[in-house]
């Protein structure tokens, strides 16, 4: 029970003190019990500010404080520093928000002033129900997990190991290098893509500090920062990595050889049974997939497999089965990267009518001299070189029934394969481009594109409203914005610009590390300016495309900062645990485990009594004071320290 | 199997063109919604559908669309427009009036001198609506008796049948597929064509004559060279540009066209084993007796 207590009011410039009358808000808090002093500043966050509040309490050895002043999300921190400084318990500390809660969201000044006086009131009431409470502490795992083996991730897991830190990178394909390995060349220098990954996946390979899962999921995660527990699945390869040299004999031998369609070729090029994704793969292993392998979908193949007989190393087992994992980490940074809209749901492009409607992915792979073709473009359809290609950007982005957003490599990565198809094709290759506006915002990205414009491109602005297939080519329909003219575009090849979209199975997995996923359905960072690569969940961050779309410059760049954010907390022994956790009433706990069922943090267990009742039992290291279970709790047994029953009820009954 | 039975009923909302000039269109409809369990009401003191003074005349528009709701509402009967002109008229004035109470008010004030009133309670059904949705696909398939033997057909939706999607037209606007399946169930043969969503010309005819029948000659010129035995419609607009201007329309594009069109509903009919008369084949005027005499 405090019944000394101290209020401060703040202007917040003339942000509050506009709307509300603070001198009569200063003699009202005089008047309230409990109240010995009440004060008023400009700026209480100031230094000035913070100095008359530590002197105040000094003077009249207050034993409880109320500010009122902006939401508890801005100055709550600060604050509880201040009044520990003057001697008072950080958690004898209640804000009335009479910025936020008021003074911005009315404009009659007698009104908010009432308002504010209600909510002072309040806050008072709590002010004198506070107790003192003492942080503890909690040990730090000092490892990391990094999920999503493609540029993002790769970068945040050896800035993490450069640190010091054990880090497990785990990817869900066979091989690291995500989107950054299917592509040729990059914009807007033109570095060889191939040639600026690899490096980096052998770091990866070869780093002390870095456990590379490849062929893994994440199943479930449980914890809180500092200390989760990671359930990985590492699916069976069906060979033995031990053993495998990756001489790709065995890719060779395969009875499906050139018959399954190539994931990694983007539905263009073929594999066998037993494959290798691409020649730099990281790890340099095979792997059998089982949903086309003939001794995995029939039980024989032939008269035996043919890759058990090229394989001199005998690395191949039919019989390896998935593998359950547990990992230990302080944070968890999420690279899980993007997917791209399926063109077939804009019917109008004819994507699904013709085999020379294709994606730039496709292209990419087309372009690339590992690639199905050898480098060489090629029509899909007669294996003939196309002597006019057509893009069509914003396919599904920016468009009001698909997707709102901007892809914001689109625009880029077409005029890059411009200048790529006239070093190919040569000169005399006709290239239009539709497009929306050409957004190139980047670091040279502007010089690029003028450089492509003299290159004897042909720029329609404005969307086309059809692609048709006709028996020797494609006819594209399009508007002309600039020249106000309708154009028809017959052309060869037409590649599509798919709007990047948040992985197919978001949802699912950002329940299971209980972040958050935006309107969009990418991943939602705490703060859009202020915390960029923070989520909701303490010790877990996101990088790359998984937050939304962005080109591999910005990419790389928050892929740094999350490493940096997560060693933030990886560098600490310990951590300073909130004391606003759960607790039970032993007496009144009936062990109906309601808690239990609703708790997202898994903290609360069921204690089994003697007399073979039981009731519930929260692990304060785990708790993240949610208050879940107190609004579940039938009983009334669950309680939140700062915010229990007996102290909010008066709150509210003085504030209403 | 009783539910199956029973038999529907639909205020039939003619319009303009069909009772006055496109008779085989009505025809043919008469013919086969019997047989497939529909029955046909005539109301009396329908008016024009009203879209041809859409962009005229906001109220008016909406005033003279409601009125003919308004009447089948009050013999409580939904209202089918065989012409998609009618029905995307009807349809928009429909959801204007559904989603604005104060608009409603309004009109109902006009409706008020006539003894009517727009409720909202009737549904507005299209051709597609009725034959693929509400009939069925099944249903069709039963009353065969000669398949059409495979003769391969060029499908035309015509714009207002698809278009605007926002009004939740009868088939998808970038891919319909509707008039197909029902092409299928009666034993006729479809296929892609690039040509297959291009309009018809016919709003063009007033102010651009020879453009409209260029648009028409192009598409049927297609439809010729790709080898299709036939092209059938739904909408008695674009109908007429097919069928009476062909002749015309190949003369502006200088090509001489000879594309067998009919309604979808002749065709029906013609599978059905109705005699080519009843169906009003003969008032075709592309030349249809190549395909009616052997093929089918």
């Amino acid at each position: 029970m405090s019944n000394k207590i101290g209020v401060f009011v703040c202007h917040c410039g003339i942000n509050i003190s506009s709307t509300v009358d603070i001198k009569k808000l200063v003699e009202y808090a005089k008047k309230l019990d409990g109240v010995i002093v009440s004060k008023e500043y400009k700026y209480m966050c100031s230094d000035v500010g913070a100095n008359l509040i530590k002197d105040t309490i000094k003077k009249n050895k207050l034993d409880g404080v109320v500010i009122a002043c902006c939401s508890p999300r801005m100055h709550e921190h600060t604050f509880q520093g201040v009044v520990e400084d003057g001697g008072v318990n950080a958690f004898n500390l209640e804000i009335a928000n009479i910025r936020e809660q008021c003074s911005w969201a009315h404009e009659n000044k007698e009104d908010a002033t009432t308002k504010a006086k209600a909510l002072l009131r309040g806050a008072v009431a709590k002010a004198k129900l506070l107790e003192p409470l003492q942080t503890s502490t909690i040990k730090v795992t000092p490892k990391a997990v990094v999920v999503g083996g493609g540029i993002s991730g790769i970068q945040s897991a050896l800035d993490l190991a450069e640190e010091g830190h054990k880090v497990y990178l785990i990817e869900k394909t066979p091989s690291l290098g995500g989107r950054m390995a299917q592509l040729d060349k990059t914009f807007p220098t033109l570095d060889c893509s191939g040639c600026i990954l690899t490096p980096k996946m052998m770091e990866i390979a070869n780093h002390p500090n870095i456990e590379l899962l490849t062929y893994s999921e994440i199943k479930n995660v449980e914890g809180s920062i500092g200390n989760y527990t990671i359930k990985v699945n590492k699916k069976a390869r069906f060979v033995d990595i031990d053993k495998c040299t990756g001489c790709g004999d065995c890719v060779t031998a395969c009875r499906l050889k050139d018959r399954i369609t190539s994931e990694f070729d983007e539905g263009i090029g073929k594999r066998s049974a037993i494959y290798m994704p691409f020649p730099q793969a990281v790890p340099l292993k095979c792997t059998i997939d089982k949903d086309t392998c003939l001794m995995l979908t029939r039980g024989k193949c032939g008269t035996g497999p043919l890759c058990v007989d090229a394989c001199e190393a005998n690395a191949i087992n039919f019989k390896q089965k998935d593998e359950e994992i547990e990992l230990k980490a302080g944070a968890i940074v999420v690279a899980t990267g993007y997917d791209l809209i399926n063109p077939d749901s804009l019917y109008e492009y004819g994507y699904n009518n013709s085999k020379d409607v294709i994606t730039t992915m496709q292209m990419e792979r087309l372009i690339n001299s590992s690639g199905p073709t050898k480098g060489e473009i090629l029509k899909p359809s007669d294996g003939k070189k196309p002597k006019s290609i057509t893009y069509i950007l914003c396919v599904g982005s920016r468009d009001e029934t698909e997707c709102t957003w901007c892809c914001r490599i689109g625009c880029m990565s077409a005029l890059k394969h411009v200048y790529l198809l006239k070093e190919k094709l040569g000169d005399e290759v006709e290239i239009n481009i539709c497009y929306t506006d050409i957004r190139s915002f980047g670091k040279g990205y502007e010089e690029f594109y003028h450089k492509i414009r003299g290159m004897k491109t042909n720029f329609f602005r404005g969307r086309p409203s059809e692609v048709k297939t006709n028996k020797d080519c494609l006819t594209i329909d399009i508007f002309d914005t600039t020249t106000n003219k309708l154009f028809e575009i017959k052309s060869d090849l037409v590649v599509l610009v798919p709007a990047l979209i948040p992985r197919t199975d978001t949802a699912d997995f950002a329940r299971k590390l209980h972040i958050s996923q935006g309107p969009d359905g990418f991943l939602l960072e705490a703060h859009p300016k202020l915390k960029p690569v923070d989520t909701f969940t303490g010790g877990v961050f996101i990088a790359g495309c998984c937050q939304a779309p962005k080109d591999i410059q910005d990419s790389v760049a928050q892929a740094s900062g999350a490493a940096a954010r997560a060693a933030n907390i990886l560098s600490k022994k310990e951590l300073e645990a909130e004391p606003l956790v759960s607790y039970v009433d032993e007496d009144l706990c009936s062990g109906c485990a309601t808690c239990i069922s609703i708790c997202p943090y898994s903290a609360i267990e069921l204690i089994k009594e003697e007399n073979g009742k039981s009731h519930a039992k929260v692990n304060e290291a785990l708790c993240m004071g949610c208050g879940s279970c107190v609004g579940a709790c039938p009983s009334g047994a669950m309680q939140q320290k700062g915010f229990k029953d007996k102290q909010l009820i008066p709150m509210i009954d003085e504030t209403i | 199997m009783k539910a199956e039975k029973k038999e529907k009923k639909y205020a039939l909302y003619p319009g303009c063109i069909m009772p006055t000039e496109q008779y085989a269109y009505e025809l043919s409809l008469r013919e086969i919604l019997p047989k497939l369990d529909i029955k046909i009401i005539d109301l009396e003191g329908f008016s024009c559908c009203s879209e041809p003074i859409k962009s005229v005349n906001q109220m008016l528009t909406l005033a003279l669309s409601a009125r003919n709701i308004a009447i089948a509402e009050k013999e409580k009967l939904d209202i089918f427009a065989p012409c998609p002109m009618c029905h995307l008229a009807l349809s928009d004035c429909k959801k204007v009036l559904d989603s604005n109470p104060e608009m409603k008010e309004k009109v109902n004030n006009y409706l008020k001198e006539e003894g009517l009133k727009y409720t909202g309670n009737s549904d507005i059904i299209s051709i597609l609506d009725l034959l693929h949705d509400i009939i069925g696909i099944e249903k069709i398939k039963k009353q065969v008796k000669k398949p059409l033997n495979e003769i391969k057909i060029a499908t035309h939706y015509g714009c207002h049948l698809i278009r605007p999607s926002e009004l939740g037209r009868p088939d998808d606007s970038e891919n319909p597929q509707k008039i197909e399946n029902i092409l299928k169930a009666i034993g006729a043969k479809t296929e892609y064509y690039p040509e297959k969503l291009d309009c018809c010309g016919a709003l063009l005819s007033a102010n651009l004559p020879d453009s409209a029948l260029t648009k028409t000659g192009q598409k049927l010129k297609s439809v010729q060279e790709l080898g299709f035995d036939a092209f059938v419609d739904t909408c008695p607009w674009c109908h007429r540009q097919y069928d009476a201007r062909q002749e015309k329309a190949g003369s502006i594009i200088a090509a001489k066209l000879q594309v067998p069109v009919f309604y979808l509903t002749q065709l029906l009919g013609i599978s059905f084993g109705i005699s080519e008369e009843k169906l009003g084949l003969n008032l075709n005027q592309s030349p249809t007796e190549t395909i009616k005499g052997e093929k089918p």
